[in-house]
């Protein structure tokens, strides 16, 4: 078993010091300023734009839209499909290896799992292909303070953000019976001492500096979190609440995000009646992967499936963009086709909520990361 | 479709759903006939009709025929809904701190689970409070909380009172995890207690603890205020006592607590299925009392034993008494059944049916809400097919703070 181990961590040593470590730009001699024209082009609000430019440059986007001039000399490429902004996962694991968390203390609120993390991990270049251009790479909630989550590009090794949101589990997996706290009481009291005389990461929480992602799996975890949220006047958003719409009062009351998802095929219906409860009542939205247990592709059937049981097609699109790199604390870097914001983009072969459209290409910074010719 | 009309379609949807829920809910008004109301403090009603607006009780008519409209019930006999202040019920493991002995402050409040389905349970076979306390893990695992079997989908909304109880342990539960340390300690459980001897060492040392707290900041510790409430009177103290020498113990040290004048425990005596025992050392208490499922072979819990007419014996000596399911999912061992149990062992129908009604109303102080069929209280009624208790009889209709849980009329 142990030379079977070493063996395998050999070859992935191998493969690792022969390949770049993280999907790097196509090296094809591609300009620094080019503009896309793409057949349609679907913002981050959900609106479509017919016969649209993105027009990039240094890796940015300077403008997008109908009527966009291309200034003469630049090259044009035309799409004849779905121009959108790249994706985001807004909850996974990608890159961290299995190690999501220190078991050894409940609170390890400054811990960084983005300085703990392996970009070349091929899960980066799976989610790419699938159009996700940004994750949310959150430490696993099996302690109550498990560390601060990380924004990261699934190309380039970009990371956005290095703490993006105080994790905090209010799930019965950061109640272990033999370390303290072993009761949701005493969690609630831990945390209540810890918000009532901040320091660090609580202190920029209270703050409003630190966005919080609580996770929870329960309805009365949800309500228990949602109202511990409102107590102490904190942002953020919730993932893991299965059934947050029917807790709907306390959601809403707190002002908290809803990170929902990955959905397949096997979930119980009231579990998409719940994000369409809180698409309703316009509660901001994401969506999670999961990422690795999760394949890429599984965000956008997520959406879909929440868009087939009644959520509106906007909403869903606002959630696996704009909406999602909102609450990852990014939005205003990447999630829209706005100028100034970087030119993460995926040229679809039809509408993206569509499951027969497929990726056909995918750009991070500019630069064509995945499809095309190479 | 557009993008705007399925938008609206799904905030429409939305607001069906809930209309149609609330639709259920906002009827809470009901003239709720019985041709014999129990109202558990008073008379017995012969053809009674209840008043209920507003989700309270608005009075009782005797003498009436019943109406037939959409806001008429009827049934056999009417109860008021049944209180059992031992229900194990949203409360799991997840709901004790077992890093500490003596958890005073923890609040079982904060851990409920209201989305359990056994709620609803307890809520069709007539049982409309409950109080609810973490698992006996610890020698004083926290305070009770006093809440609605069902209603609003939230802990504050079903609450009738926070903080009710404290409630402790004595025997052998609370010690049977704990191990002592040889070498180095390994994990939290490498401690005292390790036997009821170290269980009622940590009852008393709490107490003595919190009682020279008082008026000391230094002194003071997590629970500290929560200990002294039970020796100032203000909380009753509940403790687990399955067998006479665990309820030896909780009186020994009520008498203590006075003799030293540290203060005057309130004590309610749980699952003491050995009450019967010691009858005179039990009425020199004072305590309230009360008692487990009754066990068909005569055999509970830790050992003990509990004859049929604990109740009777019980009730006998003048002491409050109450019966409770003592959280168990058997359907033989449910509160209705308990009452019937008591009665064989010759207690009185009208003791019986207080046992499940305003005397543990009383114990933990909700009596003022629940409890009675009176005017201005929470109108939480039980509908039965014949008299209640007998074995022939069943639950067939439930109204919890006016809204009807279980709808006693034939389904069309």
């Amino acid at each position: 078993m142990i030379s079977t181990t070493k063996m395998l961590t050999t070859g992935v040593l191998a493969a690792v010091l022969a390949a770049p470590a993280y999907p790097a730009p196509a090296s094809d001699g591609g300009a620094d300023t080019y503009a896309v024209r793409a057949a349609r082009m679907l913002l981050a609000d959900g609106r479509e734009v017919e016969d649209a430019v993105l027009l990039v440059e240094g890796g940015k986007i300077r403008a997008a839209g109908r009527g966009v001039d291309v200034p003469a000399g630049v090259p044009v490429l035309e799409h004849d499909g779905v121009l959108t902004a790249g994706m985001i996962a807004c909850h996974g694991y990608s890159g961290t290896r299995g190690e999501t968390g220190d078991d050894t203390r409940s609170v390890l609120a400054e811990a960084r799992i983005a300085n703990a993390l392996d970009l070349g991990h091929s899960d980066f270049a799976n989610a790419l292909a699938a159009g996700i251009t940004t994750l949310v790479i959150t430490p696993a909630p099996d302690n109550l303070a498990p560390g601060s989550t990380a924004v990261v590009k699934t190309a380039g090794g970009t990371i956005l953000s290095s703490a993006a949101h105080l994790s905090l589990s209010f799930t019965d997996d950061a109640l272990r019976a033999n370390r303290y706290p072993t009761s949701y009481g005493g969690a609630l009291a831990e945390l209540d001492a810890r918000l009532a005389d901040p320091s660090g990461a609580f202190a920029e929480a209270v703050a409003g500096r630190l966005p919080v992602l609580f996770e929870v799996s329960s309805r009365d975890e949800t309500q228990r979190a949602a109202e511990f949220a409102t107590r102490h006047g904190l942002g953020g958003a919730l993932h893991g609440a299965r059934r947050a719409g029917e807790v709907l009062s306390a959601v809403q009351q707190s002002g908290l995000g809803v990170i929902v998802g990955p959905f397949d095929p096997g979930t119980p219906g009231r579990q998409l009646d719940s994000v369409v409860a809180l698409g309703g009542a316009r509660v901001p939205l994401a969506f999670g992967l999961d990422a690795p247990q999760e394949d890429g592709d599984a965000l956008r059937l997520s959406a879909a499936m929440c868009v087939r049981d009644g959520l509106d097609p906007a909403l869903a699109w606002q959630g696996l963009t704009s909406g999602g790199a909102d609450i990852a604390g990014v939005g205003r870097r990447v999630g829209r086709l706005e100028a100034g914001l970087d030119a993460d983009f995926v040229l679809w072969s039809g509408p993206p909520l569509d499951l027969t459209s497929s990726v056909v290409e995918v750009y991070v910074d500019g630069a064509r990361v995945f499809g095309g010719v190479r | 479709m557009s993008t705007a009309m399925r938008s609206a379609l799904a905030a429409g949807l939305v607001l069906a759903c809930s209309a149609g829920l609330f639709a259920q809910e906002e009827q809470r008004d009901w003239k709720i006939f019985g041709e014999k109301v129990y109202t558990a403090t008073g008379d017995v009603i012969e053809n009674g009709t209840v008043a209920v607006a507003g989700g309270k009780i608005r009075g009782v008519t005797g003498g009436t025929r019943g109406g037939d409209g959409k806001n008429s019930l009827r049934a056999a006999a009417v109860t008021p809904g049944m209180v059992d202040l031992s229900v194990r019920v949203g409360a799991g493991t997840d709901s004790v701190e077992q890093s500490r002995e003596v958890a005073p402050d923890m609040r079982t409040a904060e851990s409920v689970d209201v989305f359990d389905v056994d709620w609803d349970v307890q809520a069709r076979s007539g049982v409309t409070t409950a109080l609810v306390c973490a698992p006996d893990f610890d020698v004083i695992g926290g305070l009770g909380v006093v809440v609605k079997t069902a209603g609003p989908s939230g802990v504050r909304a079903r609450t009738v009172k926070a903080d009710a109880v404290l409630r402790g342990a004595i025997g052998s539960q609370p010690s049977f995890r704990n191990h002592p340390a040889f070498g180095r300690p390994d994990d939290f459980f490498s401690r005292r207690p390790t036997t009821r001897m170290g269980v009622e060492w940590e009852l008393r040392k709490a107490f003595y603890d919190a009682a020279a707290a008082r008026g000391s900041d230094e002194r003071a510790f997590p629970g500290s205020d929560e200990l002294r409430s039970v020796l100032e009177g203000t909380r009753p103290l509940m403790l687990q006592t399955w067998t006479t020498q665990d309820i030896r113990t909780a009186i020994f040290f009520k008498e203590e607590m006075e003799s030293e004048g540290l203060g005057h425990p309130r004590l309610i005596l749980d699952a003491a299925a050995e009450a019967w025992k010691e009858p005179d050392l039990l009425a020199r208490s004072g305590a309230a009392v009360v008692l487990p499922p009754y066990p068909l072979d005569g055999r509970t819990s830790d050992n003990s034993f509990m004859t049929l007419d604990s109740a009777k014996l019980v009730h006998d000596l003048g002491l409050p008494l109450a019966l409770s399911a003592h959280g168990s999912g058997d359907p033989a061992a449910r509160l209705d059944r308990q009452a019937g149990f008591a009665m064989r062992g010759g207690l009185s129908f009208e003791a019986a049916l207080q046992a499940v009604t305003i005397a543990p109303a009383r114990m933990v102080g909700v009596d003022d809400r629940v409890g009675s069929i009176e005017a201005g209280k929470d109108a939480d009624l039980v509908l039965w097919s014949g008299t209640p208790f007998e074995t022939s009889s069943r639950v067939i209709g439930v109204v919890i703070d006016g809204r009807l849980v279980l709808d006693p009329r034939p389904t069309e």
